[in-house]
This record gives structure tokens, sequence and C-alpha cells, in this order.
């Protein structure tokens, strides 16, 4: 299978310098705004480390809670489904559907939908899935994945989109107001609304202890969906779960801040059944989850899916989303992704400045840092790295193993910057040479520097 | 269907089979949240592009809703039994047809000083559909069911006691174009509370 090349599809993005500056600094400000608040809040740090546990506890006793989940979400009358994987939750929502008589469906977000490939499984049984959210509407008429979880146009301009909607929607190619494209958004989701057979949305939360589903969003898409058509069926990662409760107050003080430094979405709706003539479904989903919990990097699965890590993310502010050719990009993407298919992304755990930014700003610490470390190890034990890297790496070990090697290596490398002709040393050969200049050739090695400068005396 | 059941028993045995480490469950403090509840709700209400008027009573705030709502022109939704507008439940009993509501009157079980968030449900907006789909959207709010932050507020709710229960914190918006905040996005277009009391 094609290895993903994150660094080549992200070269595009980075050339494009007016869709880039506005990424960088859209994500960027979003990155502050979440300071901000968060420096408000004196225990934002305890809530941080409260969160992690929370989601550990959980995770490690989630076959007890999933089970008073079921048994409450059941007496709340709520259909419950669990689907092993992404073909097991698409023929469930079908087989719901298709019992109903289902045509149009209007959809708040939901990235497990996408991780199932959803919309293009149900398109091809002739079920229209309107997506809701703007962004996840722009992304639909274009034909593309979302760029970012929370933001999934952010990729693009005004213009860009005024263009797309006037070809789609019919809207004026001239006027690129985001008030104007928001109203002809509203607009034109209106009339599905008013059709809509089944609306569908992901989960943020699960509750346990009181069988109900969270759902955290700005537009009031996702409320609207749930809320007019007489079937309603939502989709959750097993890992959404949380005990209580109380102890979701946390979750949604860090939630939006995090994402966007907003203090709350404009909508956190809890769902505990249907309403009067409706139905109401849930699908549990598994889809590699349970083989991350036995895994090493289980911790992923504490992801409460804010974006704060891509916001955060130089490699990612540079690159956009679409860059990573996944349904889960950024730093939160690049550990995730492998597990699912590490023959095709894995050289994503490669997207990685080492900056630890990510890390620092998770409300959940996932430990991202750590597992891109985790997965560059296993990408090359399993020898799916590539053979630049195997060639550069095995050159550093040898290079690195001892004093000698590297006083030798320190001469050769002085006699190539010499002797070597220019053409050579600034070729493709030497990946180095794509954004810099070889240096002019100092006198003399540091080693030999040192060694005049302090009389030989090395242990000054 | 077999495959359903069978898929549960597979995913809870796979889990049972991975286990991490237990860990223990927190306490999660209740964090006191500063100031006056009533302030930083207004102030919060204000800075998601919400509108908060106070009102000495709960008879003050309807007769202000008597002369600022206009009925003629308007359908108007209201769930109040104190307060009357022209569309009534029969008119709505579908709610793909709630979408002709302009104007939504309902009362707010709770405010949340810390975000300026109003819980509602679908008992106290009666359609849920007839607030989602409206233009301008009226929440009363007793000032004694302003509590201090999130914590304060899950730990007095029943959420199992509804089967719909929302925060609605200022109207709906989106930033998803260039990040530029837009209010009225897919949801009502204003947003405001009647705090009386």
């Amino acid at each position: 299978m094609k290895q993903v090349n994150q660094v080549k599809l992200g070269a595009k993005f980075i050339a494009d310098t007016p869709h880039r500056v506005s990424h960088d600094r859209c994500l960027w400000a979003a990155r502050m705004r979440r300071d901000s608040v968060a420096q408000r809040i004196p225990e934002w740090e305890e809530m941080r480390s409260l969160a992690s546990q929370i989601k550990m506890h959980t995770l490690s006793h989630l076959d007890s809670y999933l089970e008073m989940f079921e048994e409450k979400l059941k007496a709340n009358g709520i259909h419950v489904h669990w689907a092993l994987d992404a073909e097991g939750h698409n023929r469930i929502v079908l087989d719901i559907f298709q019992s109903h008589g289902v045509k149009v469906v209007t959809k708040g977000k939901s990235m497990l939908m996408d991780e199932c490939d959803m919309r293009p499984f149900l398109a091809k049984h002739g079920i229209e899935v309107y997506e809701a959210d703007l962004g996840e509407r722009i992304q639909q008429l274009d034909d593309q994945r979302p760029s970012h979880i929370v933001m999934p146009a952010i990729h693009k301009l005004r213009g860009d989109v005024a263009k797309l909607f006037a070809e789609k929607l019919g809207s004026d190619p001239d006027i690129d107001d985001p008030s104007y494209l928001n109203s002809v958004m509203r607009k034109d989701m209106r009339q599905h609304y008013i059709h809509a057979d089944a609306g569908m949305c992901g989960v943020n939360f699960g509750i346990a202890e009181t069988g109900g589903i969270v759902v955290c969003t700005n537009e009031g898409n996702a409320d609207i969906s749930a809320n007019v058509p007489p079937l309603f069926v939502a989709s959750m990662g097993i890992e959404k779960l949380i005990p209580t409760q109380s102890d979701l107050a946390l979750f949604i003080r860090l939630l939006s801040r995090s994402a966007l430094g907003l203090d709350i979405t404009q909508y956190t709706s809890h769902y505990h059944g249907p309403r009067k003539g409706q139905e109401m479904h849930l699908i549990i989903v598994d889809n590699g989850r349970t083989a991350r919990l036995g895994s090493e990097y289980w911790q992923v699965l504490k992801c409460i899916r804010c974006g704060a890590c891509m916001n955060t993310c130089p490699v990612f502010r540079r690159t956009s989303g679409l860059s990573y050719d996944a349904p889960y990009m950024g730093p939160i993407g690049i550990v995730l992704e492998p597990s699912y298919n590490l023959d095709r992304y894995a050289r994503l755990p490669y997207s990685c400045t080492h900056c630890g930014s990510c890390g620092d700003v998770c409300p959940a610490k996932v430990p991202i840092p750590d597992l891109v470390f985790y997965w560059r190890d296993v990408v090359v034990k399993q020898g799916k790295d590539q053979l630049s890297h195997r060639i550069e790496e095995d050159g550093m070990e040898l290079v690195l193993r001892s004093a000698t090697n590297l006083s030798h290596a320190e001469k050769l490398g002085l006699w190539a910057l010499r002797n070597l002709p220019q053409g050579l040393l600034n070729s493709s050969l030497n990946p180095w040479a794509k954004a810099h200049t070889n240096p002019e050739p100092p006198k003399e090695t540091f080693r030999q520097y040192y060694a005049r400068k302090y009389n030989g005396n090395t242990k000054k | 269907m077999d495959y359903k059941q069978s898929s549960r028993d597979i995913i809870l045995g796979r889990i049972r089979a991975s286990h991490p480490e237990p860990v223990g469950h927190p306490e999660v403090p209740m964090y006191a949240i500063g100031g006056d509840p009533v302030k930083n709700f207004t102030e919060h209400l204000e800075s998601f592009d919400g509108k908060a008027l106070e009102f000495a009573s709960r008879a003050d705030a309807l007769s202000w809703l008597e002369g600022n709502i206009d009925l003629s022109g308007k359908r108007v939704y209201s769930s109040l039994p104190d307060y009357k507008g022209n569309v009534s439940d029969g008119d709505v009993t579908d709610p793909h047809v709630a979408h002709i509501v302009d104007i939504c009157v309902a009362q707010g079980l709770m405010g949340v000083g810390e975000m300026g968030a109003i819980y509602v449900t679908d008992e106290s907006l009666g359609l849920a559909a007839c607030a989602l789909f409206s233009t301008d959207l009226y929440l009363l709010l007793d000032r004694s069911k302003i509590v201090d932050g999130m914590h304060h507020a899950y730990s007095q709710l029943d959420l199992r006691a509804n089967r719909y229960g929302s925060f609605f914190t200022g109207p709906s918006a989106t930033a998803d174009i260039e990040a530029v905040h837009i209010t009225g996005a897919q949801g009502e277009i204003s947003l405001t509370a009647l705090i009386y009391g």
C-alpha cells in the first residue's frame, strides 16, 4: 500500500502563501485564546490531571461501565447497537434507515462516522446525507475530508467558499463575506431539515451513570438534527464514556476552552431518550479501539477531540490537515492513524519537530510526544520506514557509538566540505541542502579548536 | 439480529482481555467560582452575543415581553403558562413544521454564572424544535436559579429527568470560515435572557 507522504503534501500548502498565512493565523489565535482563558482558572492544571485520571479510570474499568451504560440507555428507551468495525457500523445504520424508509438525513459532526466512511456507503444505497455543520458541509460539497476536527474547512479562504457555494448552491460568486456565506448555508440547510427523515450526530461524552449522551456544538445543527426528525441515530466510540454526571462538569469546563479558547459551546446538549413519537438509536463502536486498549499506547484513548494539539502544532499550522490524508490529523493523528493502518501511515510519526507543545496543551494529558517516539520505534522495527531515514539512522548510530567514531566523522565531514564539489554537496542526495546551503568549511574541527585553545586539556 | 448481539459480547470480551492496570476514580472538587454569579452570568452571556435584561419581578418581565414582541405579522410560540403567543402546540405537532416560528418564548430552568449558560429542557421549551428554528429566542430566568459554575450546575441537575436537556449559551454561532465569528448560524439568531426576582 502506498504510504501517505505528509511532507510532500504539506509542501504544496506551504508554498501557497495566502492560505498558509491565514491558516497559521487562525489556529494560533485559537491557541492564544486558549492560554488566556486557561490562565484565568487557577485550578486549570489540576483539572487536566483529574481529566486524565478519570479517563484512565474509565478505560481500566471499561467493561463494567459499558454494561452499566447499556442498561441505563435501554431503561431510557434508547436502542443500543454494538459495532465491531466500520463495516458493522455502516450496516447497522443502513438496517435502521432501510427499515424506516429513510431517504434524507441531516447530520451533525462526527469524526467516527468519517472514520467509518459512512457517507459514501449510504450514498451507494440511495440515502442522502447532508452535513449540517458549516465547515463539514463546505468539505462535503468540495468532496474533501475535514482538515481539522473542530474547524473542518479552516484551510480554505473565504474566496474558496464563495466560489464553491456559487457553483454548488447557486449563491453570488462575487460576495465572499463570511456572514453572507453563512446565510446561504442557513437558508440551504433549512430546506433539508424540514424534509429530513432522520437526524444523526456524533457523541462527545457518554455518561454511564445516567445512560445519556452529551453533544457539544456551536451552530445548533446537531440539536436540530436530533430534535426535528422522527428518527435520531448517534454513534460513539467506546472510549467516549465517563462514569458520572459530576465528572462531566470537569470535561465541559475543559473542552471548548481547549478547542477554541471559548468558555463553553453554544449548545451543550444531553440526550436521555427519544422525544415523544421519536425513535433514538446509539451505536457503540470498537473499530480498533479495544486493540489500542490492550497496547502500550492505550492512553491515546483519553483524547476528547478538542483539536488543541492541532492549533499549537508548528507542523500542522503550516501544512494543514489535508496533508495527513487521514480522518485524524495533526499531533493526535500521527499517533492514532498508524494504529489503523501502519503501512499507509508509517511516515506520519515523522511529521513532528519534538517541540512538545501538543502534550502541554492536551486537556486529557494524552502523552502525544512520547507516543511519537513509540510509533517511530514500531515503524523502524517493522521495517516500514523510508530508506533515506534508515541510512541516516544507521549512519548516526555508527557515528555516535564512540568518541573515536565521532572524531573520525568530524574530520571526514570537514574533508568533504573542503574537497567535494558544491554541485554534489548541494544535490538532492543531501536532504539538508533542500533548505540550506552548506557553510564555509571552518579552519579546524571543534576538537582541534578546543585542544588548541586549552592546550590539549580537554577536561577544563 | 445475530451479529449485533455477538458484537457486544466480542467487544466486552476484548476489553476484559486488555484492561490496563486499574486506576482509581478521583473525586472532582466543587471548585469555587469567584464573583457574583448574576454579574458573571450577564458578562459571559454577553460575551457570547446573548442579551440579559433584569426585572424586579416575573410580572415585569412578562409585561416587557407584551410591550416588545409585536404579534402582528410574526409567528410567536410560547411554552409559558402566563404568556401567550399565536402559534399553538397543535400548529406544530410535527416538529418539521416548527420552522414557521419567528419568535420563541420559554422558561430557562437554571443559569450558570461561570459560562452565561441557561439550562432548558424539552419540557421547559414545550417543543425544542420551535426554539432551535426561531429567529429570536427569549428565555425567562429566576434570579435565584443562577448558580456559580458548572460543578454546581451538574450537582443540582437530574439529567435523567428529561429526554433533552441543554445549556444554551448565547445564540447559535459559527467561525468555520477563516475563523470569523458570526452570530446566528443554524439555530436561533438572537437570545435574550429575562432575569427576574
